[in-house]
């Protein structure tokens, strides 16, 4: 029992990181352009898809595959924010119009890699050597191990953005007031725009981590993850990237405790009641500012 | 609205004269269908959209609130009926009512999510819906049919599950058509625009809140209960699916939410023009959904209705 909690805490942790990377990037997006980035596990899949098209005609591995995925869907990511915000700035209500059009873009995307990858389950036919490694009583796969010390260091280097570089700086002055970084002289719309290439980027090398972590993914599975990135973001506060690190983790603790005490099926009953409750005490998350409007 | 204050019971006449046409004309037509031997599964589902957008436009365009799991009372309602049916040898057109009771029920538990707002409420809505399918999943097989669903086994007799809909949906427009113009639309209006004002002029926030949710859920859950009596058969995956709020959502605000017409007319539009896409572009279905949607919310933000209010706004006198 002992080992089968600490596995559960172990391989919490693990997924929890990834799950802290998802909520990171779609924080992202909603902090600086309040946009709800309903596609979000869309583009993950689309990843994770990436990923595999790369290992199976190039034999590329997945870790050389990562920054590629992250590049490319940084230009996608560009080039979307340049086609819906100009027109999403100026909706009688942004948050809900933002999620709608992000909704379509789910569907399209989601209609798109139906149409080249079928609807079949597709899992990333690669592994490490050796397959699992032992930690402390443990033995973890390395896969996950790897893909946990990858995030890590891409959560890192992230933070390193936000908290020591100017742009990054200014990424987190326009999440606390948008009006006053425009008086300071930033340009918005290039600062967006960056926000959204790193948003969908992040969600594209998430995608990677994904394909390599999780066994199989077909192209409906991306709603999941956006609900999991939904969730985390909001159990750590809207609009704080580093309370959606703390969100990740405390979901993929619950997620896999849970999944030790109770019947599989019940984890994600477990995931929502924590998000929905936190939600009651603490309305603005975890980590969020006080209530007050 | 101002004008609404100032309407002066000449012009409400008028207004509801051209509505009520425009419904007869909508009803007979309608009614019509399996008379005439028209395609009777497209006038069903148009009817079941029109239904569902007019549930939703009463919270989300009179209160403000954006129900993310509406599917949860659709799904309840699907299943109540659906479990009253095949268990228990309740009449179909008992059950559905009964379905109707739950949905109403069911809003009632989710009651405290109405303290919350924008984004949190969608999202928290949403995590309720899934959370419904799942207990429905994780119920003994024998009690919901686990993750295959139920067959309900009934003989089937379209024409009258066309007429049950065709009542319901009636029922709904009706509603909505009083809510409009009662105390209590009026109150919810207001209640939109700025909650603690309207808390200042008397009115019973919570309450009137409760009132629109519970209204809301009810045509959800009839409308649910009836799509299972239609199609005999039904399973967690589909009665609780996020296309189905999508597409709730989409139509009520191609119309232009906050008008009773809106919705009605955005359900028309939207379930025609989704047909098309379906016939001409079978694989590409999704995709051409998912554009459309894109391109509504980006170039008709207010729907169709909305955007003839906003360019003429005379005609707002005219439509109800």
């Amino acid at each position: 029992m002992t080992y089968l909690i600490l596995n559960g805490l172990a391989n919490g942790l693990i997924l929890g990181v990834i799950y802290a990377m998802i909520g990171v990037s779609l924080s992202l997006l909603y902090g600086v352009l309040q946009v709800k980035n309903f596609a979000h596990g869309e583009f993950l899949i689309a990843g994770a898809y990436f990923c595999y098209v790369l290992y199976n005609a190039f034999d590329l591995h997945p870790l050389l595959a990562l920054p590629l995925a992250f590049l490319c869907f940084m230009a996608f990511g560009w080039l979307l924010n340049n086609l819906v915000m100009p027109r999403l700035q100026r909706s009688d209500d942004p948050m809900l119009a933002s999620l709608l059009v992000m909704y379509g873009v789910s569907l399209m995307l989601a209609a798109s890699m139906l149409l080249l990858f079928e609807a079949d389950f597709r899992s990333l036919d690669f592994s490490f050597q050796p397959i699992s490694m032992k930690v402390g009583i443990l033995y973890l796969p390395t896969a996950r191990l790897v893909a946990m010390g990858v995030t890590v260091a891409i959560l890192l280097a992230l933070a390193w953005f936000l908290y020591f570089t100017l742009p990054g700086k200014a990424i987190r002055a326009s999440i606390m007031n948008r009006d006053a970084v425009q008086i300071v002289g930033v340009n918005i719309n290039r600062l967006s725009a960056a926000a959204f290439a790193l948003s969908i980027g992040l969600a594209g090398a998430s995608g990677v981590m994904v394909s390599m972590v999780f066994p199989s993914f077909n192209p409906f599975v991306g709603v999941d993850y956006t609900l999991i990135g939904f969730i985390v973001v909001v159990l750590g506060g809207l609009g704080n990237p580093m309370g959606a690190i703390l969100g990740g983790i405390i979901f993929g603790l619950a997620e896999q405790m849970s999944i030790v005490f109770l019947p599989q099926t019940m984890a994600p009953i477990i995931g929502f009641s924590i998000m929905i409750l936190v939600i009651f005490f603490r309305p603005n998350g975890l980590l969020g500012k006080a209530r007050g409007t | 609205m101002a004008t609404d204050s100032r309407d002066d019971s000449a012009i409400a006449a008028i207004r509801n004269r051209i509505w009520f046409t425009v419904m007869a004309v909508i009803v007979a037509a309608l009614a019509l269908v399996p008379v005439l031997g028209t395609s009777l599964s497209f006038s069903f589902y148009l009817m079941l959209w029109i239904t569902m957008a007019t549930g939703l436009n009463i919270i989300a365009g009179f209160t403000g609130y954006m129900p993310l799991g509406y599917v949860a009372f659709y799904g309840i309602g699907a299943f109540a009926t659906a479990i009253l049916t095949k268990m228990f040898g309740v009449p179909v057109y008992v059950s559905i009512l009964v379905g109707g009771v739950c949905g109403v029920l069911l809003s009632l538990l989710f009651a405290p999510t109405l303290k919350l707002k924008g984004i949190y409420f969608a999202i928290v809505s949403l995590g309720l819906a899934i959370i419904c399918r799942l207990v429905i999943v994780n119920l003994p097989e024998s009690w919901a049919g686990g993750s295959y669903g139920i067959n309900l086994g009934l003989s089937i007799s379209p024409v009258v599950t066309f007429y049950y809909m065709l009542a319901v949906m009636v029922a709904a427009l009706l509603t909505i058509t009083w809510l409009a113009q009662s105390r209590l639309g009026k109150a919810l209006r207001a209640i939109r625009d700025d909650d603690q004002a309207a808390e200042v002029m008397g009115v019973n926030v919570v309450g009137t809140r409760l009132k629109a949710w519970m209204l809301s859920a009810l045509f959800g859950a009839l409308a649910g209960g009836v799509e299972a009596w239609y199609t005999n058969i039904i399973d967690p995956e589909s009665a609780f699916q996020f296309l189905v709020t999508a597409k709730t959502v989409i139509y009520a605000i191609a119309g232009g939410l906050g008008t009773v017409t809106g919705p009605v007319i955005g359900a028309i539009v939207m379930v025609w023009v989704d047909d098309l896409i379906w016939q001409r572009f079978p694989i590409f279905n999704l995709f051409l959904l998912g554009l459309a949607i894109i391109l509504l919310i980006l170039f008709l933000p207010r729907g169709i209705v909305g955007s003839i209010i906003q360019r003429k706004p005379s005609w707002r006198r005219y439509i109800l």
